[in-house]
């Protein structure tokens, strides 16, 4: 298990790039490197080159997420606008654009079978599910207030939704707040299950196993990555090693191992047999904003693909094997 | 000292017998190595004896783990681990006291020690007061300890109490100066307390020390931040960028240390925003010639830096936001830079996008803090729409009913829409809460007409408002509200509007309201400058509307023929002219600059032009057209052409005071007086005290010049106007001063003395020169004309002017007064030389006030003044070099004052005065018995001639003296001059006893006793010597009386305490030949003055 650095993309982007996702192979095209960044653009990379295929504007403010439908036909950015523009990933026609009150997006992901992006809402302290036919907000998932009924608007920004993440069989949504709590929803009956509890700072990153459906790992700013049994509300692990932020967590598609980026600049990738990590790539000169890896499928190379994004403005690609 | 022999014996014994007994310990230990009580017995002879602690402590150690119940022991052990490890020595002391609780000395260093660390824990836990008090216990028992100072300053600071706890601070950094956390928290409250530059400072020590601390920077960038913020606020803009430059390089550093902390973003677009707002446009060299696309150019880069920095704001704003989105300020500051970025573009508020995202952005600041009032404000400022910013700040305010920035803003909000009473309200809401804020002064004196505030009070509120925030809008509607209210002169509209060109240089306004502002301040060249940059400003704007263009052009032609530059300006007016906007000014300007060119029909034909659209302007320009029209008339095509013209036009035209002064201007110098009628029916228009002054003042040059002969001017008849007029008017300066000038000017000289006794020398700083002279001068010309300086003292000399001049011996009081006012004014340096010099000859040259005039006339004569041809300034040097001539011959100098002299008489000035070059020349050659050149001077003296009496009198008495030359008579027909006739009469009675000493002849002498009586019979006191000599002339021609009547005469015309022994002799002689009771007084007086 290790990551060769295959290909580094310096001035990637004009600025700080700030999301990066993997949009899945069709039967045209392998998959395809998204990256959206601080220049207020998205750009579209070929792997194994890094070669520029499109750059997309728009955007009045910088990108803060990216998200790719499974199929691999439509793509999603938002910036911190909160403008969320869906487009068509070979001809980059725009399919509709989301508009939510600012402060109110943040990260954002696809449901496993495509019918439902998921947005963490940022300063609403919810979760809302768009559905990806019609473009039409379908549920709020909002965080119980504990504080009783009455609404705080200090209480909200306590409970500032960072981050998403769907489970493998589309049952569960698990999101991470700026307190440092993962709140677990029933998608289903839009209904809120329970609090993982552990961190103690921002949660910024979250993702479950591909593997196994009831495990979710986190990032969080307090340094440590978690392991939880989202369904037993416990925490099966804390991984230490990152010298400062966690800002981004991803898991390999074989289930074997995470992949990390951190504010300390490094990329770890971490055995989750040994709870260790077993690399430490420090080739960014910045702090790290996103990992992640390639799903398999479509044609081309096979081998295991990981990208890492940076305030350094580049991109670096390795392979994982 | 040395120790005695016995004593030195007893150490040794004592330093052997502890070896000896530490030998045995160690012996025994080694043999018994469990033994606790061996062990600690040689730990405590190591420690007491031999001073090895190391060792002693490693005894100890063992000897407490044996024996764990020795207090002593550990008393040992705190001892040795005081000084390292405290944490250890606490132990160790507290175990000892436990042990033995009547072990004093652990317990005093255990209190001391727990003292110290309760005041750390109450810090930690945030007791502040009670770590004061324990803090400051504990440093009693550890007055040099760095760290409880820090602490104590730590504790001060949480109270608040700032002063105290900069203080404990900086005892900590002068205890151990690398103190990193009391430098970085000594900075900070200095910033707090707004001392920026010592903050700055505090910082910068601490990064000497420790160049990557995260916190020194952060509080250096912010210092920096709110040190240029104060620049900006003063308006030197400059500074203020600098600082700015140098808090960007500190937080590009610090973003390189600690990336992640969205505080350090939010700084640096702080600083970014900042510099934006806050970099000036800098003026290229004045020099270089400029076009329009230079111009263009340098504009553009002035925009694009400001451009930059604004999106580079932006997005670090972005940065703190993606790390921290929570914080709902980065939303706001994120719209404040996106609007400031969206202003600087050209299209700003043209497209009026729903949802723009500035206005987006302070709704999500909104949605996270939606009770914050600020937030509120800002909404309604960034906002687009009316109703949602006039709800927004409403809202604010709801929050917070004093608020005055949102009161300001409803204000413009309501003025924007035409609202004015309720502007009116809201802006006075604001400043009654909050008068230090400019906004409600702006919206005050732009609201103007409606409040009824004259110019003035406008111009008031509008400066207060620049004073308090340099904002260009604000400046550039000061220079505007100035020119209304006329105070473009005021130094603080010059400064606004300079700050305005640095930071709304793209605006035409502003640079011709610069412009305007240095026109005003006959700063010519500066203001031709502005208004070609104005026209830059307009062409590269590409907005050309005309009358802009015609209004700069205008201006720019009238600033190039103030400066000058008649040429340019006339090409100005013939562009405008080709445009067809050449409007009344233009053409007055186009018409002035054609004449000064010469080009005089051009000239008439462009006033013609001006004259037939003078009846279509209205009332205050038509009468500035009429009065310029009638001055061109004049001096184009002379007096007749410009009566006439006056007489041909309307006589309500007259009634204007411009065109009436004119006209009475043209009226005095017109001999035949056409024009007397349409003048006097139409002076009582004249109505303010200022106009009917300028009347007199007028009417009493006019009579000088029409009662005047063709060679001189009607001075009596201006002199009795002038004096009728200051019956009305007695405290004019202007009237009084004209006077003065009028009684010196006049040829007659009878009046010089009443000269400086009218006119009013005036207060200080009495800047406005009115009238030909001012009140200085013609007191101190006065002082000179009137010969008589006042020398109250008798002993130098005697007054040969009868009236007595009052002032004469302030004259040169006052003289040094007005030079030590205005120390480059040449005249006032002029007139005290030559006062200086009168004083000097009254009181025969004493050595001092030589010097002193010597120097002055080297200073004087050094001035580039007297380089120049014009007339009074090779007067005036001829003057000078004559004093310095004169003061080189009085010093016994003869090879200096011919040097002096000569140079005077190279001179081009006329003979009449020239002479009296020659005059001194042939004074010198005859103190030194040059007899040739003496006879050549003598006779170019009388080649040149002269008007002045004094002249022929100086001339006869050198002649006389030296008695060479033929006595000629040409007196007598000269003597008609009453102050000098004594003196003239008495130095031909000299003569004339001379000439009869040297001939023998008594023709000379009855000669002599005629003007010698005559002198006598004109002289205002009893001149000593004249009486003398005519004693002597009388007793020489036999007549006894009258020589024994005249030495009676001459002994009472000396003061007592100055009779010279000649006279003593004379009455000597006299009381022999006669036997009265006189004589015994007078051999008294004698026996007297031999004694």
């Amino acid at each position: 298990m290790k990551l060769a650095g295959l290909k580094s993309v310096e001035n990637a982007h004009d600025e700080s790039v700030w999301a990066a996702t993997w949009i899945p192979a069709t039967e045209t095209r392998p998959a395809l490197l998204m990256t959206g960044a601080l220049d207020e653009t998205v750009k579209l990379w070929k792997s194994d080159e890094l070669t520029l295929e499109r750059t997309n504007t728009g955007h009045c403010l910088g990108v803060v997420s990216v998200a790719a439908h499974p199929s691999g036909a439509i793509a999603a950015s938002a910036s911190l606008d909160s403008f969320v523009r869906v487009f068509d990933v070979d001809s980059n026609a725009s399919i509709a654009t989301l508009e939510a009150p600012p402060s109110e997006v943040w990260q954002m992901q696809f449901d496993p079978k495509g019918t439902t992006l998921a947005v963490a809402g940022g300063g609403s302290a919810s979760v809302q599910l768009w559905d990806t036919g019609k473009w039409k907000l379908i549920a709020t998932l909002s965080i119980p207030r504990p504080e009783g009924p009455k609404p705080s608007d200090k209480n909200s920004s306590k409970k500032f939704v960072l981050s998403v993440a769907w489970s493998p069989d589309g049952k569960r949504v698990a999101c991470g707040s700026m307190d440092g709590t993962i709140s677990v929803f029933d998608v289903a009956r839009a209904k809120f299950l329970h609090h993982l509890e552990g961190h103690f700072m921002p949660v910024r990153s979250l993702v479950y196993s591909p593997a196994n459906p009831r495990m979710l790992f986190s990032a969080s700013d307090d340094a440590h990555v978690h392991m939880y049994d989202a369904e037993g509300k416990t925490m099966v692990a804390a991984l230490s090693g990152h010298a400062s932020w966690v800002l981004s967590v991803d898991a390999s598609p074989d289930g074997a191992a995470i992949a990390t980026g951190s504010s300390d600049k490094t990329v770890r990738l971490w055995d989750l047999s040994m709870r260790a990590a077993v690399q430490t790539v420090s080739n960014h000169a910045d702090q790290v904003w996103g990992v992640t890896f390639r799903p398999p499928g479509g044609p081309g190379p096979r081998a295991g693909r990981l990208a890492s994004v940076s305030d350094d403005k580049s991109i670096s690609l390795y392979d994982y094997s | 000292m040395l120790k005695s022999g016995e004593e030195h014996e007893e150490d040794l014994e004592k330093q052997r017998a502890a070896v000896v007994e530490l030998r045995e310990l160690e012996k025994s230990v080694e043999a018994n190595p469990d033994d606790p009580f061996l062990r600690f017995n040689l730990a405590v002879c190591l420690w007491e004896k031999c001073e090895c602690k190391e060792k002693a402590a490693e005894h100890l150690v063992v000897a407490v783990k044996l024996n764990p119940q020795n207090a002593t022991a550990f008393k040992y052990l705190g001892h040795y681990y005081y000084e390292k490890e405290k944490a250890r020595a606490l132990k160790c002391y507290q175990r000892a006291v436990s042990l033995n609780p009547d072990d004093f000395q652990s317990g005093d260093a255990l209190c001391d020690m727990l003292d110290q660390r309760l005041g750390y824990i109450h810090l930690h836990y945030n007791r502040c007061s009670e770590a004061v008090s324990t803090l400051q216990h504990a440093i009693r028992g550890f007055p040099t300890s760095p760290d409880l100072w820090e602490a104590l300053g730590l504790a001060y600071q949480k109270l608040g109490m700032f002063t105290a706890a900069t203080k404990s601070y900086g005892r900590a950094i002068e205890l151990e100066d690398r103190r990193v956390f009391a430098l970085i928290q000594s900075g900070n409250i200095f910033l707090t307390l707004g001392n920026f530059q010592k903050g700055v400072e505090q910082f910068q020590r601490a990064l000497e020390i420790s160049p990557q601390n995260v916190s020194a920077n952060y509080g250096l960038a912010s210092g920096l931040l709110a040190w240029s913020k104060e620049c900006m606020n003063m308006g030197a803009f400059r500074w203020g960028a600098s600082l700015l430059e140098d808090a960007c390089t500190v937080t590009d550093k610090i973003a390189q240390l600690a990336g992640n902390f969205s505080s350090i973003w939010k700084m640096h677009g702080d600083i970014q925003l900042n510099y934006a707002k806050c970099f000036p446009w800098i003026e290229d060299d004045e020099n270089v010639e400029f076009d329009v696309e230079t111009f263009h150019a340098s504009i553009l880069t002035w925009k694009q830096t400001c451009y930059l920095a604004a999106t580079s704001a932006k997005k670090s704003y972005q940065r703190a936001l993606h790390l921290a989105p929570w914080q709902a300020n980065l939303y706001i500051d994120i719209g404040i830079a996106s609007d400031l970025i969206s202003s600087m573009n050209e299209n700003y508020g043209q497209d009026q996008h729903p949802w723009q995202l500035s206005e987006k952005m302070v709704l999500g600041a909104l949605l996270l803090e939606g009770d914050n009032y600020e937030f509120w404000v800002a909404l309604g400022c960034l906002s687009g729409y009316n109703a949602l910013r006039q709800h927004a700040l409403i809202r604010g305010l709801q929050l917070d009913v004093s608020l005055a920035v949102a009161w300001a803003y409803l204000g413009k909000l309501y003025r924007e829409e035409g609202e004015k009473s309720l502007a009116r309200l809201a802006f006075d809401c604001s400043r009654s809460i909050d008068p230090s804020l400019s906004l409600p002064w702006a919206g005050m004196s732009a609201d103007s007409q409606i409040r009824d505030m004259t110019p003035e009070e406008a111009f008031e509120s509008c400066s207060r408002a620049a004073q308090i925030l340099p904002v260009a809008e604000f400046q550039v509607g000061l220079a505007k509200l100035a020119l209304i209210s006329g105070s473009l002169m005021s130094s603080q509209v010059f400064g606004a509007i300079r700050q305005a060109v640095q930071k709304a240089p793209h605006y035409p306004e502003t640079h011709n309201l610069h412009g305007l502002v240095c026109e005003a301040r006959s700063e010519y060249q500066a203001a031709i400058t502005s208004f070609r940059l104005a026209r830059c400003a307009i062409i590269s704007s590409g907005d050309t509307s005309k009358s802009c263009l015609q209004d700069i052009a205008v201006n720019l032609a009238r600033s190039l023929s103030k400066a000058g530059y008649a040429a340019d300006a006339v090409q100005e007016c013939e562009s405008l002219r080709k445009e067809g906007m050449l409007d009344s000014e233009g053409l007055q300007i186009y018409a002035f600059c054609l004449w000064q060119l010469g080009e005089n029909d051009h000239a008439l034909s462009v006033v013609r032009n001006l004259a037939s659209s003078v009846s279509a302007m209205e009332r205050a320009f038509a009468a500035a057209s009429v009065s310029f029209i009638c001055r061109m008339l004049y001096y184009i095509s002379g007096l007749d052409l410009a009566v006439s013209s006056i007489l041909k036009m309307p006589k309500e035209f007259l009634q204007s005071t411009k065109v009436w002064i004119v006209a009475s201007a043209i009226h005095a110098l017109d001999h035949s007086n056409r024009l007397a009628l349409a003048v006097s029916s139409s002076q009582y228009s004249l109505l303010s005290h200022d106009e009917i002054i300028e009347k007199h003042y007028l009417t009493a040059l006019a009579n000088l010049v029409k009662h005047g002969s063709d060679y001189c001017l009607g001075f009596q008849s201006g002199i009795s106007h002038v004096k009728n007029a200051l019956h009305s008017y007695p405290n004019s300066n202007l009237l009084r001063n004209l006077l003065g000038h009028l009684l010196l000017s006049c040829e007659e000289w009878k009046e010089t003395h009443v000269a400086s006794r009218c006119c009013i020398t005036e207060a200080p700083n009495c800047a406005s020169k009115q009238g030909l002279k001012s009140g200085c001068e013609i007191l101190g010309a006065g002082a000179v004309a009137c010969y008589a300086i006042g020398n109250v003292d008798p002993k130098f000399s005697y007054p040969a002017c009868g009236y007595q001049c009052l002032n004469g011996p302030g004259a040169v009081q006052e003289l040094q007064k007005y030079m030590h006012q205005e120390p480059w004014n040449h005249r006032a340096q002029y007139l005290l030389i030559l006062n200086l010099l009168q004083k000097a000859r009254e009181e025969r040259f004493p050595s001092n006030i030589c010097v002193i005039l010597e120097r002055l006339i080297l200073v004087a004569l050094s001035n580039e003044f007297y380089s120049r041809e014009s007339m009074s300034y090779q007067y005036q040097k001829f003057q000078l070099l004559l004093c310095a001539s004169e003061i080189s011959l009085q010093g016994g100098n003869i090879a200096g004052c011919i040097k002096h002299a000569k140079n005077a008489s190279s001179l081009l000035i006329p003979n009449n005065y020239l002479f009296f070059g020659h005059l001194l020349l042939c004074r010198a050659y005859a103190a030194v018995d040059d007899y040739t050149n003496l006879q050549q001077q003598y006779i170019r003296c009388l080649e040149l001639e002269t008007d002045y009496h004094i002249g022929w009198v100086c001339l006869k008495i050198i002649e006389s003296l030296r008695s060479t030359f033929q006595l000629k008579n040409p007196l007598r027909k000269l003597v008609h001059w009453p102050v000098l006739r004594a003196a003239f009469f008495l130095c031909h009675g000299v003569a004339c006893v001379k000439l009869a000493r040297q001939f023998c002849s008594s023709d000379y002498l009855s000669l002599a006793v005629n003007s010698l009586t005559s002198a006598h019979a004109n002289s205002v006191i009893p001149l000593p010597i004249v009486s003398l000599l005519l004693a002597q002339a009388e007793g020489s021609l036999g007549l006894k009386q009258n020589w024994e009547k005249n030495l009676r005469l001459e002994w009472y015309s000396w003061p007592p305490e100055m009779r010279p022994a000649e006279l003593f002799f004379q009455m000597h002689l006299l009381s022999i030949q006669s036997e009265s009771g006189f004589k015994n007084s007078i051999q008294g007086g004698i026996l007297s003055k031999l004694t």
